[in-house]
């Protein structure tokens, strides 16, 4: 009989990150059917009820950690034990054991006294006080982390703008700064290009694309999503593009984002339109295109780092554009042996290239339904239940709350796959593996085993495409994930627009 | 003075407190980047709650 334990460790706080790899290593323990280590929030608690654990007699606040643990009765208490060895020494960390931790920042800032920027990835309700704090230290901030309330956001952002500092999010995942990658960052060149983007994975899919044709990043200033609405105005987007106008190191600016406020837009331009350096501005799905020199208006990602790309090279950034969609009408032809009957399902650890893979479909094939959709309209019911055409985004907070974000482990999106191979309406399953520092070590061996599984049950019924963003420097190794996923039967394309195409022409 | 302008962040790279994710920590070390991991705990009590109990403390000066 299964038997549950519940135990409350009291004041001790970890990150996300590490809780997740210690359950990971109890659900591993044979006799274990469930493990789960969170913090005693109310939202965390609603979920362990959810799962079925009695959780009414618990004594903990926010401040304590849980515990929970579900098997055979004999080895709770031994998986218990283990939690707490495993929390001393937490799996994945390599630092030196004994490695001196400062307790504050000013611990930290006399350790460190040349000090120029926090990375903050704790949680939201705590982390805009942490970057309150970093900024009046007079540090640059990097704000990882999500669920930040607007208002702090503005406050964060105008605080930092008086004082002349950057602060890059919230719901920052990737920056570089001077070639170094913070958060999710590819291991790319470094160059004349200087990138602003309030997109992460368009951040990620721009550097690579632009590292594939051979050009360099200097910086990419990332800005969180919801700089470029109209409350919070554009502070960091406007303060990060002068900055990169103003870089004698920076020949080429390139600006990445879903479509800002026009208010914003028009103010972002305008600072561009004043700088002399000619810059590819990639609003994808934006209703602006075309050429405005000193400005080249963008609509998807591929295309834009082509532009920026023949701009750094000094070529016609026009015929790099024209010679991008005629290679992307001959994949017409490379369909043609992979027709398909059904529907595409896409499984997306990108939210950037869920929403251009929409932005592409839709335009080829008609309306897409998704959790975090382009239309209202097109919004899934429930998001683990396809319904049509459907791409549905695992980086969503409703997949995030109490699991890693799926470029750091794509296990429960892998089990979607499966589940969608047995849907007799199904003609193709398309995917990303994004890569980089912070990332999965090998998102491409998670995804192919479930395709393997998926190709056992479904035969040749379904075709399966996919995108590896990353290069061959990433601690993965683009190559060898490619690899992976053909040696499983993945046709793997060399963007993510090319995918959604690809996969368009196969069912279309 | 430690605040530093953008440029000035652009032109001497990156030199970092990390507050959270410990794999962060680890990937900055890894590309040379000086960077101190901070040993954070949540504060005991919020800090609207802090705030006022200092206000009560100065005697009304806030």
């Amino acid at each position: 009989m299964l038997l549950q334990r519940i135990h409350v460790e009291k004041g001790a706080y970890y990150d996300s990150v590490t809780l997740m790899l210690v359950a990971r290593e109890l659900q591993s323990m044979e006799g274990i059917e469930e493990a789960s280590l969170n913090m005693a929030t109310e939202a965390n608690l609603k979920i362990l009820a959810a799962a079925g654990f009695g959780v009414s007699d618990i004594q903990a606040g926010q401040s304590d950690l849980l515990i929970a643990v579900r098997g055979d009765g004999s080895v709770l208490e031994a998986a218990i034990e283990r939690a707490r060895e495993l929390l001393k020494n937490p799996p994945g960390r390599k630092s030196t054991p004994g490695e001196y931790r400062p307790k504050s920042l000013d611990g930290a800032l006399s350790m460190l006294p040349e000090a120029n920027m926090a990375l903050i990835s704790i949680a939201g309700r705590y982390a805009g006080d942490e970057a309150d704090k970093c900024l009046d230290a007079g540090l640059h901030v990097m704000l990882y982390s999500d669920n930040v309330p607007i208002e702090k956001e503005i406050s964060l952002k105008n605080k930092a703008k008086e004082k002349g500092l950057l602060v890059m999010g919230p719901d920052c995942g990737t920056a570089v700064i001077r070639g170094v990658g913070l958060g999710f960052a590819n291991a790319c060149p470094t160059g004349p290009v200087g990138l602003v983007a309030a997109a992460g994975t368009g951040l990620q899919e721009v550097h690579v694309q632009l590292a594939r044709r051979g050009v360099g990043v200097l910086h990419a200033i990332g800005t969180g999503g919801r700089d470029v609405k109209e409350e919070v105005g554009g502070i960091t987007f406007s303060m990060g593009s002068e900055a990169l106008l103003c870089d004698e190191e920076i020949r080429v600016v390139v600006l990445i984002g879903k479509p800002p406020a026009p208010s914003v837009e028009e103010r972002i331009l305008r600072i561009l339109e004043g700088g002399k350096k000619p810059a590819a501005v990639g609003f994808i799905g934006g209703k602006a295109s075309g050429d405005k020199p000193p400005l080249y208006l963008c609509r998807e990602l591929e295309e834009t780092a082509a532009v920026a790309a023949a701009l750094a090279n000094g070529k016609d950034p026009s015929s790099a554009r024209e010679e991008l969609f005629k290679s992307y009408e001959r994949l017409k032809e490379k369909a043609a042996p992979m027709k398909r009957k059904g529907f595409i399902r896409g499984l997306y650890s990108g939210g950037t290239l869920c929403y251009e893979a929409q932005l592409i479909a839709t335009g080829l094939i008609g309306s897409v339904y998704s959790n975090a959709p382009l239309a209202s309209e097109m919004k899934l019911a429930d998001s683990l239940k396809s319904r049509g055409h459907t791409m549905v985004d695992y980086g969503e907070d409703e997949f995030t709350q109490g699991r890693l974000h799926p470029m750091m482990d794509s296990t429960f999106r892998a089990e979607r796959l499966l589940s969608e191979s047995q849907d007799p309406d199904v003609g193709v399953i398309l995917f990303d593996c994004v890569l980089g520092y912070g990332c999965h070590p090998n998102p491409a061996g998670q995804m192919a085993e479930a395709v393997e599984k998926a190709r056992k049950k479904a035969g040749g019924r379904i075709a399966y495409v996919a995108y590896v963003c990353g290069v061959d420097a990433d601690p993965q190794g683009a190559t060898e994930q490619r690899k992976i996923l053909e040696e499983a039967g993945v046709t793997v394309c060399d963007s993510n627009a090319e995918a959604a195409r690809l996969a368009c022409y196969i069912v279309g | 003075m430690r605040e530093m302008t953008v440029s000035e962040l652009l032109k001497n790279g990156p030199k970092v407190i990390n507050i959270g994710v410990e794999q962060f920590y680890e990937d900055l070390k890894s590309q040379e980047v000086p960077v101190v991991q901070l040993d954070w705990r949540p504060p005991a009590v919020n800090s609207e709650l802090l705030s006022k109990l200092r206000r009560l403390r100065g005697g009304g000066k806030s």
